[in-house]
């Protein structure tokens, strides 16, 4: 009970946009009501609509995020293991972060067109850097004693790699799994939006050239439920692979 | 000081811009080699070239000027927000509870998607990017800083208050600068979203800046110009960060747990 | 005006929610007096100080510093915690004067008195190090230089040394000994260790498990004029030692023996 009342605010505010809607202080083309929003949103979930642009949008941020995923853990566990590559890439890696990488669409534009592979390989371009750096920092810092214990246990470098980096590793590269998944959800729309070629990005920027705020702010609510969704998910699935973690399996 | 910590700084300038290097090389023998077509990849050398000569016109400077003012601008108000919000919600458990569902709620909201919403608000324009920028920005600075007021240990509050410091001296004097780490951390991560966001909302509306520019020039099949701008655009945000990240560290060289964040 | 009562601790009873921590504790320290407070881990001695410091509240009674009721922290307590409690983003110097800062006294004496405890204390050469270059001995050489150097009339000591290695502590102890004796404050300190409490203290005052409370009492004379050495290596010093561990023994074994 508490838990609901702790969301007061949300009801508070909730509550003001409709009555601000409702009293005419700003025309409807500006601030649909809050209740006119959810019931159309439900009669067009109902109706089918937004389910094509959102498996689009979902598909491009999961393929991206995939093959960030598997590029950005070996380099960062490569890195870990052999300082000649950490000492190359650690320059490239300090450079393509801050860059904002939004920037290249274009070229992924002109490469792959403006279907979905142009938009997963920028998804899979901003993600890989979250996890090089998550995994290197994790491989970096698995515990001297747990390597030189599988040592004295005759485990060969490959199977220290699978049998005791790996796992040792999987707190921290889950929690660059986290930081990684609204950053592939933001790209796709982004990329979407920018580009057009379907998608909930793309459906966006169409409502709001043809002035439709109540789906622009229908498509706002999904996405922000996606991510939501997502996001309690991937905790639990965390939880439930972590169990074994000190640390993680009470908390959040 | 050894030869060693002499000569370590010049070492990692070198191994900086050996890698930068390389991968220039790699890029031009790509090329090259006809590996990649031209037309869609054009040679460093011609995209340097084309660099240099846009830089030397106003227009282009104007763009990239524009660009870095909004995401700039939208940083320092969204850190104005974000700083004495989280610093309040650490201090007062019922600001905390008022704000707390509401950051959580837009957190998993993408800022670039209200940048439809804005435009059918405040039209195409400065308006738009700098509100945009200054909500992406807002979040992680407020994230972190609450976190960081909420972490400072209660020793050091203690020890304040028992050598008579008030309340407000409690605020500026100790909670604020114990937590200074953290809330840099949050502006680094927050001034990387600036220059995404800003360009993200020049490409999908904009009269100019240098997102608009480079989406221009795609549509227009002016590729040379194209790479040159995006590379115009990298090598200023990176700066940027690079300076930002040298002044945290002197700022926070009094700190153990500090570490240039990568 | 020595033999007053400089802390009066009256009935005081804290409990956090369902736990009770302290049972109607009473203790009384005279103005000038060393008093050591031991008992087994958990039992809420560390509390009663952080009441007499005024930073937690009690369920019930009053404590009185100097004669007035303890609400809040002040100026007229000194603390030294177990963590150090340096402001990291403080250099030596500037963490020393930061007290006197508050007190409002100038300048010139300000940098004065900062440079004899510098002395004192054996850091000159750190004056303008970042604590974070120091080890725990010097740290702790700090925060006890940072509180004697305003003043305080009364001075709580929250297992200052335990953070620290054996042979460090035993220094740190002499040099505590040895500031005391030049400004004979009162002194409230809580240790779990015996040696340390009997080597220091001249009361040593024994708390039960918890909910805590007072079971025993040590009143110890010292021989000032004796070195180190000779103290712990001493009949008096063994007979003491062994009596407080008996009685600290008994609290956590539950057992008389």
């Amino acid at each position: 009970m508490a838990r609901v009342v702790s969301l007061y605010p949300l009801v508070l505010l909730a509550a003001v946009w409709e009555v601000v809607a409702r009293t005419g202080l700003t025309p409807p083309i500006f601030l649909p009501a809050f209740s006119h929003v959810v019931a159309d949103l439900f009669t067009q979930l109902l109706a089918g609509q937004f389910f094509d642009p959102m498996l689009v949008s979902l598909y491009r941020a999961f393929a991206g995020f995939a093959i960030a995923m598997v590029i950005g853990v070996t380099t960062g566990i490569a890195m870990a293991q052999f300082t000649w590559l950490n000492r190359f890439m650690t320059p490239i890696i300090s450079t393509g972060f801050p860059a904002p990488k939004i920037a290249l669409l274009p070229i992924f534009i002109l490469w792959f067109g403006i279907d979905h592979m142009s938009k997963i390989l920028l998804v899979a371009f901003v993600c890989v850097f979250p996890f090089i750096v998550a995994a290197y920092g994790a491989a970096s810092t698995v515990p001297r004693a747990q390597i030189w214990a599988a040592q004295a246990m005759a485990t060969t470098r490959a199977g220290m790699i699978f049998r005791v980096v790996l796992p040792a590793s999987l707190p921290s590269l889950l929690s660059g799994v986290r930081v990684a998944i609204p950053q592939a959800l933001v790209s796709a729309f982004t990329a979407e939006m920018i580009a057009g070629g379907g998608g909930l990005g793309g459906e966006l920027v169409y409502a709001q050239r043809f002035f439709e705020t109540t789906t622009v702010f229908e498509i706002l609510i999904l996405m922000l439920a996606i991510g939501y969704v997502i996001d309690t998910l991937f905790l639990k699935l965390r939880i439930h692979t972590l169990r074994w973690h000190e640390q993680t399996a009470s908390k959040d | 000081m050894s030869t060693a910590s002499r000569t370590a700084p010049l070492v990692a300038i070198l191994s900086y811009v050996g890698s930068l290097a390389a991968c220039v090389l790699a890029w031009d023998l790509v090329v090259r080699l006809g590996l990649v077509d031209r037309s869609l990849l054009p040679l460093p050398g011609d995209v340097a070239v084309e660099l240099v000569t846009l830089m030397g016109t106003a227009s282009f400077r104007t763009d990239l000027e524009q660009t870095v003012i909004r995401s700039m601008l939208g940083l320092l108000l969204g850190t104005s927000i974000a700083v004495p919000l989280g610093a309040t919600m650490a201090l007062s458990r019922h600001v905390r509870g008022f704000f707390e569902p509401i950051v959580k709620v837009t957190y998993t909201l993408p800022k670039t998607s209200l940048i439809p919403l804005f435009i059918l608000w405040f039209g195409i324009g400065t308006v738009t990017n700098v509100l945009a920028v200054m909500l992406s920005t807002l979040l992680p600075v407020l994230v972190y800083t609450y976190h960081g007021v909420e972490g400072v240990p209660r020793v050091l509050v203690w020890s304040g208050r028992a050598m008579g410091t008030g309340p407000v001296g409690i605020l500026f004097r100790i909670q604020l600068p114990a937590a200074l780490p953290a809330i840099l951390i949050g502006v680094r991560v927050a001034l990387g979203f600036s220059f995404v966001v800003a360009i993200a909302a020049e490409m999908i509306a904009s009269s100019y800046g240098i997102g608009k520019l480079i989406f221009m020039y795609g549509e227009n099949g002016a590729y040379v110009p194209m790479f040159a701008a995006v590379t115009a655009i990298v090598i200023v945000a990176a700066t940027i960060d690079f300076l930002f990240a040298r002044v945290s560290a002197y700022a926070l060289r009094w700190s153990d747990t500090y570490s240039a964040q990568r | 005006m020595s033999g007053s009562d400089k802390i009066v601790v009256e009935a005081i009873s804290k409990s956090f929610d369902e736990m009770r921590a302290l049972d109607e504790v009473n203790l009384t320290a005279k103005e000038g007096e060393f008093v050591s407070i031991v008992g087994p881990s958990g039992c809420g001695k560390s509390t009663l100080l952080y009441i007499i410091g005024g930073f937690v509240q009690p369920t019930h009674g009053v404590v009185r510093a100097g004669g007035k009721v303890v609400k809040a922290p002040g100026l007229d307590r000194g603390v030294v915690f177990q963590e150090y409690a340096l402001f990291p983003w403080l250099t030596v110097s500037q963490n020393i004067s930061y007290p006197l800062d508050r007190i409002g006294m100038p300048a010139a004496r300000q940098r004065e008195i900062v440079e004899r405890y510098l002395e004192l204390m054996g850091l000159t050469q750190f004056a303008n190090a970042f604590p974070r270059m120091l080890s725990g001995g010097m740290k702790q050489r700090v925060a006890l230089a940072r509180t004697f150097a305003y003043d305080p009339d009364i001075l709580l000591l929250d297992e200052p040394f335990g953070a620290l290695d054996a042979q460090t502590r035993e220094v740190m102890q002499d040099e505590l000994l040895r500031l005391w004796r030049t400004n004979r404050k009162t002194v409230i300190m809580i240790t779990h260790d015996v040696d340390e409490a009997v080597y220091l203290a001249n009361r040593i005052c024994v708390m039960s498990q918890r909910p805590g409370r007072f079971v025993a009492e040590f009143d110890i004379a010292h021989d000032t004029s004796l070195t180190r050495e000779q103290v712990v290596l001493s009949d008096s010093y063994r007979k003491w030692r062994n009596a407080v561990w008996l009685s600290v023994r008994e609290q956590v074994t539950g057992l008389k023996v």
